[in-house]
């Protein structure tokens, strides 16, 4: 599989047509980042974060193309590696207005295979598009609807008990593909308490939560890179279920309609407002 | 907000929000009595640190 997309990689960039590839680079076993600019580079380390089992290593890939393309000086054009979660991303991104006007980036994807899909309970592990891989079929996750099952009560003492091992980390925001702001509620003392251990329960995290509503492209990085296991996707998840349910918007999809909660004013037809 | 406080086990009843322009005091009035009444039957929120008499103390304690 991985012969496959460096021979893509390669042939892009000696022909030209990008300026560099953002892909993960294998330095000893120790998976990174890295803009790939050389054809020997791209032999020598380009990795898809397979280690022990496949897609050990992932970043938010279209967080940092987002990064490169505001940070880079002209308009050059970069390729980047995709999972379906990252093409989800740069989607949701786009309608951010965080990836500008020209189309600068060119994807290059890769079907994730079975066992990582079911690791994530993936929705669609591949993107529209891919050089290598197979493409398996989206993967159930059922924990909302467990959680839903339970009374109020018993809901409020699940979440409170979870959110109540967070050592505030900000892993959770840092690793998040479509956490973009320059200024972060969470790190304001006025809107969520600081220096608390835990912080606010559950404020901190329903704050997050609401700023997740029809952003969040279920990724899963968030889940996987808390160091207290809080099951945070799982509310993120229902959030989407609620904005998809009130507005009819899925996150993730590619074209060019605002998100919902980025639109200042009345939304045509919504009139729930008061509700 | 409702439907997330919902998911997470606060009972949504205890968010209202309601549009009102400066220029309609006495229907300001009205919300918020309205609401702080409905507050009265919910109770005291389940998010309150709990207030422990002597006795629950006194028991922590040992
Ligand atoms: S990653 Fe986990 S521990 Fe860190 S801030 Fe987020 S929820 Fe808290
Ligand atoms: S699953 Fe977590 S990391 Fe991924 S988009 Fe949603 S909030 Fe961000």
């Amino acid at each position: 599989m991985i012969e496959q997309v460096k021979k893509h990689v390669k042939s892009l960039i000696s022909t030209g047509k990008i300026a560099g590839f953002l892909g993960l680079r294998n330095d000893e076993g120790v998976v990174t980042p890295f803009l790939f600019q050389q054809p020997e580079d791209v032999d020598a380390a380009l990795s898809l974060g397979d280690l022990d089992v496949p897609g050990a290593a992932r970043y938010p890939m279209a967080k940092l193309a987002m990064r490169l393309l505001q940070n880079s000086q002209d308009d050059s054009i970069y390729g980047v590696l995709v999972r379906g979660c990252d093409e989800r991303a740069l989607n949701e991104l786009k309608r951010w207005n965080q990836l500008g006007t020209t189309d600068r980036l060119i994807k290059v994807g890769v079907a994730c295979p079975e066992e990582l899909a079911k690791d994530h309970q993936c929705r669609k592990p591949f993107p529209d598009e891919f050089v290598a891989g197979e493409k398996v079929s989206p993967q159930p996750n059922d924990v909302v609807t467990e959680i839903l099952a339970k009374d109020l009560d018993s809901r409020l003492a699940y979440w409170l008990g979870e959110f109540n091992r967070c050592i505030k980390c900000y892993g959770c925001r840092d690793i998040c593909p479509v956490c973009f702001c320059n200024v972060c509620t969470l790190g304001d003392d006025t809107l969520v308490r600081t220096g608390d251990l835990p912080p606010e329960n559950p404020m901190f995290h329903l704050t997050r939560a609401v700023h997740m509503a029809g952003r969040c492209i279920d990724c899963n990085l968030c889940t996987e890179a808390c160091p207290a296991d809080i099951p945070l996707r799982t509310l993120y998840k229902r959030v989407a279920e609620i904005i998809a349910d009130e507005f009819g918007y899925v996150t993730g999809e590619p074209g060019e309609g605002k998100s919902p909660l980025n639109i200042l004013g009345p939304e045509p037809g919504h009139t729930s407002a008061n509700d | 907000m409702k439907k997330l406080l919902e998911f997470s086990g606060i009972d949504p009843e205890r968010l209202v929000l309601k549009w009102v322009s400066s220029a309609e005091g006495p229907r300001f009035a009205k919300v918020v009595t309205e609401f702080v009444e409905k507050i009265r039957q919910v109770g005291p929120s389940p998010l309150r640190p709990k207030k422990f008499s002597g006795e629950e103390l006194t028991e922590k304690a040992s």
